[in-house]
This record gives structure tokens, sequence and C-alpha cells, in this order.
């Protein structure tokens, strides 16, 4: 701790310590180097190399199909480099600059428009179209994060959505029937307050607010659910500040604010524990966090709907890519051909069935697969139908870590209630809407 | 260290500088010596330094290849960005808070500590431990020591009758929660700068104090507190660096929120460079404006701290 963290910049370190950094990085970058020399000179271009992110279960699984493929594939050398997905982006903007890019990097569906804009990466629009991939047979939220302004720069790599897991205990206790599909949003609000118990600190429901993308597009699916839109279709001028805007924000502002039902967590981390401990009744969330529950019988549901509005019961959706870099003609046919492999059906059942990661393809999900996937996980199959629900994709431009931003300070500063929800949406969508002015 | 080191220097100009030719392989033995760091913080520190300064000065986002040149533009920006001022104004109160509480409170323990009493060892190793706890375990327990609904201080203070406190979710008090988790995090730096310099205070002036009649609180005054001065004087300059780089603690429990709060000029820089805008440019001029600040706030620390401390030779 103290002097030997993060904290330190370039300019407090004491010399030693920089040598000491720079010997680091002088060790790890020998390293890269043999392992990238190697790389390309056995087997020439057969050689690929591959930044990702998997740990536990989904590190092994990948492991082993990557190895499946190098004995299929005799010739060909897969060698995986391990990045810490949050920091891949920065990674690949380094070595991009450098000239020397991963040939394939998992790289997180929310970068997408920006990932457009680096040099040397693959259109892939021309590849996924041959009949061999059966490209629409991923799911549509997936080919929308896969494709900027039309072209295709990616390969879904994950998927996963939001639906709402609940207690089935504390659903008992207080004597409330479980959520069923048809379920609305008034319900929902309403079982949270029924789960409320402040004598036990026990809450109905939780939302992060840490004001990041975690914030925003929990609030998104209920803004869609609710029949609005982020931005006009053009892409040009903020929409949410409309009428499903005030019905979703006051939905979040009554838990919140009126009836004290919702833990707010500005750290991002606690809700998990705190559901996990029974002190939690619902939670929106994602099929990531349902290993992290062993304690309680949880439940899962689709997400409730908004009555009187075309919305229905809609989600949103966060896919990842596998994204292809430029390194000469030879080493992109070798990582095209792998990542189409990868991302084949057989493949996609292997690591889903090893990993409770959701199916990346619609026609691996059949009952049996599903009955599979729920035996290792209770109710994820749940998750995967909810794919279904997932019709539309967030704004895919490169300015819209600024709009998020904007609305994130919007939602949390109506529940924390620092602000209404009328005019809170007034002031986001006046930001908004000069950050795309400004973008030209 | 750098310091100290520093200071120390004109004590040793006196030593002898041998000249001809023995001096010679001397000298090219020190060069032999210093010349493979200096090529590799060249490369590793100091052009990272300067080619930050040239991406000031450009637009670029560290996507596209090729970026333009477009002078003092981004430095402009900052003058009329209103979350640079309130991240300037973030900073400054941290900054005014955290330096002085973490030496009072390493210089409370360090005195206390400063003793022969059973279990010293123990109690010494528990105010170092904190350095050795990493910044992630250090802000999971603060964020559950301070959870509004959970955490143990809003326990305390109901069992006080004491409002609760909303804290990380407050933004007035976040960032307060942020000085307090440094404090701790730190004091155990403080505690050893302290302790090292307590125990080289010569008795002998000590018990001449007694003998002249002084109290403990006298002596403390006038005897340990200015041969302390050096240490203050170090540990000012260290922390204040440190304070303006602040960085982990916000990353790690409140992002920069709630609202705003709790951001500071590196956690705004870092916010610009990777998270929503890439702009390259615009975090390398933020990062030299630090350092502008950084470097004004030392100088001023070492001119002003020269008059009040003092250097037994």
């Amino acid at each position: 701790m103290g002097t030997y963290r993060l904290r330190q910049s370039p300019f407090g370190a004491p010399p030693a310590r920089r040598l000491l950094c720079a010997l680091a990085v002088i060790g790890v970058s020998a390293l890269a180097a043999c392992g990238s020399g190697s790389g390309a000179t056995s087997g020439g271009s057969k050689s690929i190399q591959i930044w990702e992110g998997w740990t536990g279960a989904e590190a092994k699984a990948f492991a082993h199909l990557v190895a499946e493929y190098q004995a299929t594939h005799p010739g060909v050398k897969v060698s995986s480099l391990f990045v810490n997905n949050d920091y891949t982006l920065q990674k690949v903007q380094t070595a991009v600059a450098g000239g020397n890019p991963p040939d394939i990097a998992y790289l997180y569906g929310s970068w997408a428009p920006n990932v457009a804009k680096l040099s040397g990466v693959v259109t892939l629009t021309n590849v996924v179209k041959r009949p061999s991939v059966n490209w629409n047979d991923f799911w549509v939220g997936e080919r929308d994060v896969a494709t900027v302004n039309g072209r295709v720069i990616g390969v879904p790599a994950l998927v996963d959505n939001l639906a709402v897991v609940y207690n089935k205990a504390l659903f008992a206790k207080a004597h409330l029937p479980l959520p069923g599909p048809n379920w609305t949003w008034p319900q929902f609000v309403a079982d949270a307050r029924k789960l409320t118990n402040p004598a036990i600190k026990q809450f109905g429901t939780a939302y992060v607010t840490p004001g990041s993308e975690d914030t925003v597009w929990h609030w998104e699916a209920l803004l869609w659910a609710a029949g609005g839109q982020i931005l006009n279709s053009s892409n040009t001028k903020a929409a949410f500040d409309s009428r499903a805007g005030l019905a979703s924000l006051n939905t979040l502002r009554t838990m919140a604010v009126t009836d004290h039902s919702m833990y707010l967590d500005p750290t991002d981390s606690a809700y998990a524990n705190l559901f996990n401990s029974g002190k939690i009744g619902m939670l929106v969330t994602g099929p990531w966090d349902l290993s992290g529950f062993p304690n309680v019988h949880y439940g899962v549901q689709i997400m409730p709907s908004f009555p009187g509005t075309n919305g229905g019961h809609q989600t949103i959706s966060g896919p990842d890519n596998w994204v292809v870099f430029n390194n000469g003609a030879s080493r992109v046919k070798t990582a095209e051909d792998f990542i189409l492999w990868l991302t084949a059906p057989a493949q996609v059942k292997y690591f889903s069935l090893k990993t409770g990661d959701l199916p990346i393809r619609q026609s691996v999900g059949t009952t049996g697969f599903n009955a599979q996937m729920d035996a290792a996980l209770p109710d994820v199959s749940t998750f995967t139908t909810n794919l279904g629900n997932v019709r539309q994709a967030r704004p895919q431009i490169a300015t819209y870590p600024q709009i998020s931003q904007a609305i994130g300070t919007m939602v949390v500063s109506v529940l924390l209630g620092k602000s209404q929800p009328g005019p809170a949406l007034a002031a986001a969508a006046a930001k908004v809407n000069q950050i795309l002015a400004g973008s030209g | 260290m750098t310091a100290s080191v520093a200071l120390r220097r004109s004590g040793r100009q006196g030593l002898s500088n041998p000249r001809g030719r023995r001096g010679r392989v001397e000298s090219l033995t020190g060069w032999a010596f210093v010349t493979p760091a200096t090529v590799i913080i060249g490369l590793f520190g100091a052009a990272p330094i300067i080619w930050s300064l040239v991406l000031s000065f450009t637009n670029d986002n560290g996507l596209t290849s090729g970026s333009a040149f477009i002078g003092v533009r981004n430095y402009k920006a900052l003058a009329h960005d209103p979350v640079v001022s309130q991240a300037i104004e973030h900073t400054v109160v941290y900054t005014a808070l955290f330096v002085p509480g973490t030496m009072l409170v390493g210089l409370f323990l360090a005195v206390a500590m400063n003793r022969k009493i059973r279990f010293m060892w123990f109690y010494r190793t528990a105010a170092y431990a904190t350095m050795a706890i990493s910044t992630i375990s250090e802000a999971l327990v603060f964020i559950w020591l301070f959870d509004p609904s959970f955490g143990i201080v809003n326990y305390i203070f109901s069992l006080l009758h004491i409002p609760q406190q909303a804290f990380l979710n407050s933004p007035g008090e976040a960032l307060y929660v942020i000085v307090v988790m440094t404090i701790w995090g730190w004091s155990g730096f403080a505690v050893v700068i302290y302790l090292a310099a307590l125990q080289g205070i010569p008795q002998d002036l000590v018990e001449a104090a007694a003998i002249d009649g002084a109290g403990r609180w006298e002596t403390f005054r006038r005897i340990t507190l200015p041969l302390l001065s050096p240490a203050s004087l170090f540990l000012a300059v260290w922390l204040t660096i440190n304070a303006l780089q602040l960085f982990d603690e916000v990353y790690l429990s409140t992002r920069g929120g709630p609202l705003g709060a709790t951001t500071v000029l590196v956690y705004y820089l870092f916010e610009q460079a990777f998270q929503t805008n890439f702009n390259f440019g615009y975090a390398s001029a933020i990062a030299y404006l630090l350092f502008i600040v950084i470097l004004v706030v030392t100088a001023i620390q070492f001119r002003v701290g020269r008059r009040f401390t003092y250097y037994r030779s």
C-alpha cells in the first residue's frame, strides 16, 4: 500500500523505483518479444496471437477449445495472452500505435464505435455473409453490436442480458406470489415495497449508482420497455426526454426516494453479497451474477412490462466481440478461420455447458440444452430465452460513452433525490444534444 | 527519500574530489554504473513525459492514426471546463485535509510508540501494516465500514443517537470518507518516518531541558517538534505530491461520484483518456496542468519549510 501504488505517476516516483519499474517493463517486453518472435517464425504465417480475458472455468474451456483446434488443424498455432478485459482497448490502442497489434482481441461491445476507428481493424462484412457462417443464427442484439454503420467489425464472443433474479424464501415470508412472465413494473414496485423491512435491514430491490454504464443500461431497459428511445432514428438528437423517459425514471424514483425499498450501491459491488445474504428481495441483473448466489434459493423472471405501452418485456443486452486485426493477409485468414470455428454451434455449445455463459447462437438453445444448463446453474435458461426480448441495441456511435455519462448523472441525481425526473430528463437531453452537435 | 538526499548534499561537498588518472578511471566506473539506469529511465521515464507534452498540443485520440497539432487549444479548453475547476477544488480540499491529517495521526502514533513497553514490536507492526495492505482490500473494507445501511460506522452512530449518514451515497460526504480512508492507509508511512526521526533525537538535549525545569509538553514543543521538522517537511512534500495524484481510492470506491463529487484531477484525466472521450491530447494537457501545480506547490513548501526547518549539523 502507500507509496507503492497505482497513484504514483512517473513525476512522483523516486528514481530507484522508476528503475525497478523500467526493469520490470523491459523484462516483460523481452518476454513478449520472445513470445511474438517465436510465434511469427514457427510455422510462418500460420501462427496467430489472441488477446482474451477469460478466467476460471471460462479460461479452462477456452484453452481446451484452442488445443482442440490446434490438434485438428496441424500447422496452426494459436497463442493466447491473458489481458484484463477492462483494459484491452487501452492495450490494443498502444499495440496498434506500435504497429504490432494482436491478430484477435476480445473487446467490449460498448467500445465498438471507437474500435471501428482503429486502424488495422479487419472488416468482416463479407466474411460473415458466407453461408457456412449462418450470421442470422446470432441474436439480433449481438449482430447490431458487431456492426458499426453497416460495417461488421467483429464476431460475437459473449452475450448476456438483464432479467429479474428474486429470492424465493423472502417472497414466501412476505406471502407474495412469485413473479410471473406477464408481470408489470407497478407490480415490481409493490412487491419491492412489501419485501422491504427496515427493522431487519431488508430491501425490496437494489440499483447500482456509480453513474457508469452499469447505472445507465439498467435504466435503458426500462426506457425501452416503456416504449421510449435513447436517440432519434438518425442518432442526431436525444429522444429520451419523453413520456416513456418520465415513466421509467418515476418508477425508479418511487422505489428509491418515496418507498426506500431500493438499496443504492455506489460501489457496484456490495449488492451481490447482500442478495446472497438474503437482504435483498429482487435484483435486476445478468447471468454472470448467478454463480455468486449459492446461499439463497433464487428464481429468474423476465423483465416486467409497462402497462399501456407497446414496449413489452424488452430487455437490454451487452454482447462483446472478437475483433480481427490486420497483420498481413495470411495471418488475417488464419485468424478469421479460427474465430469462425470458435463461434460455430458445436464450440458454442461446449463453451456454454462448461461455463454457464449464454449460448451466442439461437440454434444452440434447444430444450434439452437448456435443461442441461439449468442443472448446472438453476434457472439460467430464463436468461437464454430472454435474449428473444432484446429488440434493439444502444446507439452505435463513437460519442456514446459521453452520452452514457450524461444519462448516468441524470439517473443518479434522481435516485439520490437531488433532482426531479422532469427537470433531470430535460437537462440530460440538452447535454446529450450538445454532445451530438459537437461531434458533427 | 529524494528530498533528504538533496538536502544533505551540501554536507558532502567537502569530500576530496581526486583528480588525475585514478580520478578518470573512477569517473568512468561511475558512468558505467549509472549509464544503464540513465538509459532505462530516459526511455521509460523521461521519454513518455516529453511525449505527453507533445500530445498535449494535439487532438490525438489514440484510435485513429495521425493527429493534428492544435497549439494551446487543449490548455484554453481547460480554463473553460467546469469539471476541471470542480476537480481542482476537490483535489485541493482533499489535499488540505489529507496531508495535515496524516501527519497528525502519524505523529501521535509515533510519539505513543516511542517508548519501551511490552509488545511494542506488535504495535509498530500493526501501525505499519496499513502500508502493506493493498489499496483494493483497504477500499473494500472501507466501503463496508461506511455502508449507509449495513456499515459499522452508521451502527455506532445509531448507538450514539447521531443521525444516520449516506456517506458514499452523498455528494456532500463522499470526499470526506475518502480522506478518512487514505489517512488510515498512509498513517503507517508517517509513523515510520516520525519514529525514525524521534529515535534520532539526542537524549542529552531532552535531559538538559528537564534539568532546566521544562515539563513534558514544553520539552515536546521546544525540543522534539523542532528536531522533527526535517521529517515533517519531507512528509508534507511527499504526502502533498501523492495527495494531488489521488486516484486508486476514488476509482475503487466511488468512480468519481456520486454526481462527480469525488472527481479529482487524475480521475478526470483517466476518464478523458480512457473512459468517455479517448481524448489523449486533452488528458495530457490535464496531466501537465497537474505537473505544474505540483511543481509550484512543492517549491513553495520547500521555500516556506526552510524557514521552519532545523537541521543539526
